[in-house]
């Protein structure tokens, strides 16, 4: 190669840095930051030798980033037409417990000061659930564990799965194409955002500022199923429904159908009809004996007679006891004193 | 299909609540009774033997890294 002007130069290194290095990971703490007109952000990242001009958009920033935070970063190394040599960043994360912890505690200020993780902004698992959307990986144990409980407790519902990353750089994105796939092309009534337990950094996606929008935003409502009991993502702060685990996620979507008390509804109606039949018996049973203690017969039984006819002298009356029935003549009247 | 099961166990606890209402008459009662128990044996014979219908969505959401 001979004869190349300054911009050609520069045009190959180029050409020759996109063919060896087209994306690249970087592990370094971040020194330097700042952010232009709204849109550029500038920072180095560094060790303890070297340290490396990046550059990004602000609109690919989606964690919080101070100096001295560890983060990995994915881009493309460039020469620019200065001659200087800059990495062009895509995607960005911090890295290890306290930079995770700090871009945690930052973000979670800022969202919540938006208001975004409003109890008023939830809503409920709908009541008559047959048409469930997950998103998910379908290599994980989380998903296993979940649809396992979910065809153990209920059935008949229509479960369309989204399969996507659920940790590391790409995740995030994944999961808002997910997102976006089920609230524009599907009538499911719910999402599942299912991921089983891990590390911190494993779980980091789910502190993704866009990601946590996105849930947000979400038309039908969310419930996360991220990580063990004692994890906390953003996502999670942002679902309509937090469960803590991919299993409880889907004890909270299911009914039991071992516990459908159908046997019971049936002897409480049983139940219900013999007392209503016992206690029609029972007014009979009494009403019987009201009649019978009325009956003229038991009232002959006990020596009383009837005495029909006119009652004036020398007429005939008719006279029945409890075993004869008599005529007798009227011979007197007299009034009772 | 589950709309139809939860949609039986929802008409199930209607007549169940109908037993324990003041509008319970013992003259409607046996043939409510046979109704509902029909019902139930409908819903214990679909709580035993329906299935979920899982579907893995035939996209692909990744994307090219980087890029």
């Amino acid at each position: 190669m001979e004869n190349l002007t300054p911009t050609e130069f520069v045009a190959v290194v180029n050409q020759t840095l996109e063919y060896a290095y087209s994306s690249v990971t970087l592990v370094g703490e971040v020194a330097e930051f700042k952010v232009n007109q709204g849109k550029w952000v500038f920072f180095n990242i560094k060790d303890a030798e070297t340290s490396i001009p990046c550059f990004m958009t602000l609109w690919n920033l989606t964690v919080p980033v101070e100096d001295g935070m560890k983060v990995v970063v994915r881009g493309t190394p460039k020469l620019t037409k200065w001659g200087k040599f800059s990495f062009t960043v895509t995607k960005i994360a911090p890295m290890g417990e306290g930079a995770l912890k700090k871009a945690f505690e930052i973000l979670k200020k800022k969202l919540t000061d938006e208001g975004l993780f409003d109890v008023k902004r939830k809503r409920s698992i709908p009541e008559d659930l047959t048409r469930l959307g997950v998103i998910s990986s379908v290599d994980a144990a989380g998903y296993a564990d979940f649809v396992e409980i979910i065809n153990a407790r209920w059935g008949g519902m229509k479960v369309l799965v989204a399969h996507t990353q659920v940790q590391g750089l790409d995740a995030p994105e994944q999961i808002i194409r997910a997102l976006k796939y089920f609230n524009e092309n599907t009538d499911v009534q719910m999402i599942a955002i299912i991921r089983g337990g891990g590390s911190r950094d494993d779980l980091a996606c789910f502190n993704d500022e866009a990601l946590v929008r996105a849930v947000a935003a979400s038309r039908i409502p969310v419930i996360a199923g991220i990580g063990h009991e004692i994890d906390e993502s953003l996502v999670d702060l942002a679902a309509d429904v937090r469960a803590s685990t991919p299993s409880n996620a889907a004890e909270m979507l299911t009914r039991d159908r071992k516990t459908e008390k159908i046997r019971e509804k049936i002897l409480m109606m049983r139940q219900r009809m013999m007392s209503e039949i016992n206690m029609f018996q029972s007014e009979v049973i009494q009403k019987k004996r009201l009649i019978e203690t009325l009956n003229p017969e038991r009232i002959l039984r006990q020596g009383y007679a009837i005495v029909k006819g006119d009652f004036e002298i020398g007429n005939v009356v008719k006279i029945t006891t409890f075993d004869k029935e008599t005529e007798a003549e009227i011979k007197k009247i007299k009034e009772r004193q | 299909m589950a709309s139809n099961l939860n949609e039986k166990i929802k008409k199930l606890d209607k007549q169940v609540e109908w037993f324990s209402s003041e509008e319970f008459e013992l003259a409607q009662a046996v043939e409510k009774y046979k109704e509902a128990l029909e019902l139930a044996e409908e819903i214990e014979e679909d709580l035993k033997t329906l299935k979920n219908e899982i579907e893995v969505i035939d996209k692909d959401f990744t994307k090219e890294a980087g890029i």
